[in-house]
């Protein structure tokens, strides 16, 4: 007896808290990851990501809140490796078992075909490496075998913690776009890094998280479009008199290497209007979008800033 | 290529299906030939030379290792993602290390009883077959009674979750803790597991020492008192437990 059931399964985290001793791991988070898009969980070393995808894996128990998938608790899925893939950590496997013997194993513990195991395989390209132990594996190809698991019951949701972690530019486009074409399938894609430019290029949405919080849920486009709008390369050989034009106008510029400013506050046509005004040269006039990773830096000093008003809101909000 | 639904078995994973998963686990992992193997040999070699049933405490750690191998190499947490529901699989680990470990020491038990007796008849001493008065009751008894220790040796891997913890807490109760006992109540140390397998379940005749031994059924149903004490207590933690 087989049921039909629809890949469009939503991750939902609600008020979602974790606590180590008198650290925070996780502080009272809410997000939620829709069906058909790659979302990417996005943060600092430490911030909270992993302990965040082991809760909603049901490895650690959350202190208060939930992490619900398709709205119901992992623990209780009904086959769990059917619903969800979950690469957490490439290199948690036993040395000694072999690739296919490892896959295995996970197949039979939730009644899956056995052929899917060499299905899974060739589909992350480690067919001709099967019979060979785990533990002589390189991290590239732990990586592998650690999707490959995830793969084996054909999930509709899939929970990747750094999958590109270790692996060289070639794996990093591999795994993009395999990412990208899981998506493109309608499943639920939740990804996580640390790595901003890697983000812009794999996620269409962005959950951001600073010291275990909440800072952004957002798409790419809009994540960006939050770092402000951008700076401006100026190279001129009237270094001196252009600074002054341009502060006179209420711009802030920075000297960059070989002789280039970094114009902040003014666009390219009003350093223009200046530069024709003043009868000053320019050599070349870029302006610069602001990057992911301006975005993100802007996001997290924020958040840096504002700790102390927040720490406080808190404690206040614990009491009631 | 839009796939917008998929099948899936009505239903839910059972505990057979955690068992055939633990069952392709063991067979599958080189330690456990190794292991077994090397027990074997140990327990032939030592037989041989003082030509007695060996205190054969290999299946022990062996029985530890099942599980504290795993939250060495992280597979615990392959495991989990695979059956979440955690007394289902404590149910197939119990269950299949149970089974692993009884076979392996009854028949083991029955090895080292042969040879050991070939070895004194051939020199010529006083030696019994298994239809001697006892015999049988002593070699099954023994097997059983190491596969308890085994277990109880599980359990201390579920409360310590290293194997290093584990084979420490049981070195610890198991030849440690009698010497400490013994200090205290020379008669206490008939409760010690060790002396409960020499004198009570392996010995077929009272060896007329100055404590008297509990009878073998006695001290099998102890030692599988302190295996069950062993087992929930890590049990009970494992449940709670994050992994």
């Amino acid at each position: 007896m087989r049921r039909l059931r629809t890949l469009k399964v939503m991750i939902t985290a609600h008020s979602l808290t974790k606590r180590y001793g008198a650290t925070t791991a996780v502080d009272n988070l809410t997000f939620e990851v829709p069906p058909g898009e790659v979302t990417g969980f996005l943060g600092p070393n430490g911030s909270g990501k992993s302990t965040t995808m082991r809760m909603t894996m049901g490895l650690d128990v959350p202190d208060s809140g939930t992490a619900l998938i398709g709205g119901q608790p992992y623990c209780e899925l009904a086959w769990p490796l059917r619903e969800v893939g979950g690469l957490l950590d490439a290199k948690a496997i036993h040395p000694s078992r072999t690739a296919r013997n490892h896959l295995r194993w996970l197949a039979l513990a939730n009644d899956i075909p056995v052929r899917r195991v060499d299905e899974v395989l060739d589909q992350v390209g480690l067919t001709s490496a099967a019979g060979r132990r785990a533990g002589k594996f390189s991290l590239g190809m732990s990586q592998r075998l650690g999707i490959a698991a995830a793969l084996l019951g054909d999930p509709g949701v899939l929970l990747f913690d750094e999958p590109v972690n270790g692996l060289d530019p070639e794996g990093i486009r591999w795994v993009r776009q395999f990412l990208r074409s899981l998506a493109a399938e309608g499943r639920t894609v939740f990804v996580s890094s640390h790595l901003i430019s890697e983000m812009s290029l794999t996620a269409d949405r962005l959950i951001v998280i600073g010291r275990g919080r909440l800072i952004a849920e957002t798409s790419v486009a809009d994540f960006v479009a939050r770092g402000g709008p951008g700076t401006v390369k100026l190279v001129t050989p009237d270094e001196a008199r252009f600074t002054a034009a341009l502060t006179a106008s209420g711009a802030t510029v920075a000297a960059g290497a070989g002789g280039s400013l970094t114009v902040e506050g003014l666009t390219a046509p009003h350093i223009g209007d200046v530069a024709a005004r003043e009868g000053l040269r320019i050599h070349e006039l870029t302006p610069l979008a602001a990057s992911l990773e301006d975005a993100f830096m802007e996001l997290t000093q924020d958040e840096v800033e504002y700790r102390p008003t927040m720490m406080a809101g808190v404690a206040g909000g614990a009491k009631e | 290529m839009t796939q917008a639904i998929q099948t899936i078995p009505t239903g839910h994973y059972r505990l057979k299906d955690t068992v055939k998963s633990e069952v392709a686990k063991i067979v599958t992992l080189p330690s456990t030939a190794i292991a077994l193997g090397v027990t074997v040999v140990f327990c032939l070699l030592v037989t041989g030379l003082v030509a007695n049933s060996a205190l054969h405490h290999g299946p022990d750690w062996y029985g530890g290792l099942l599980i504290t191998g795993e939250y060495s190499s992280g597979t615990i947490r392959a495991t989990l993602s695979a059956t979440p529901r955690r007394p289902i699989l404590l149910t197939a680990k119990i269950a299949v290390t149970a089974a692993v470990t009884v076979a392996f020491s009854v028949l083991l038990s029955f090895v080292t009883f042969f040879l050991g007796q070939a070895i004194l008849s051939g020199g010529g001493a006083p030696s019994a077959g298994l239809g001697s008065p006892g015999a049988f009751r002593a070699v099954v008894m023994t097997g059983l009674f190491i596969a308890l220790l085994a277990l109880m040796a599980f359990g201390f891997g579920l409360l310590f979750r290293s194997t290093a913890g584990a084979i420490g807490a049981f070195v610890g109760v198991v030849f440690v803790l009698p010497l400490v006992i013994r200090g205290i109540s020379e008669p206490a140390t008939r409760y010690v597991p060790t002396n409960i397998l020499i004198n009570s379940v392996m010995s077929t005749v009272n060896q007329g020492g100055i404590v008297r031994p509990l009878s073998a059924p006695v001290g099998l149903a102890l030692m599988a008192v302190y295996a069950v004490i062993a087992l929930a207590a890590g049990a009970a933690l494992f449940i709670k437990r994050d992994a």
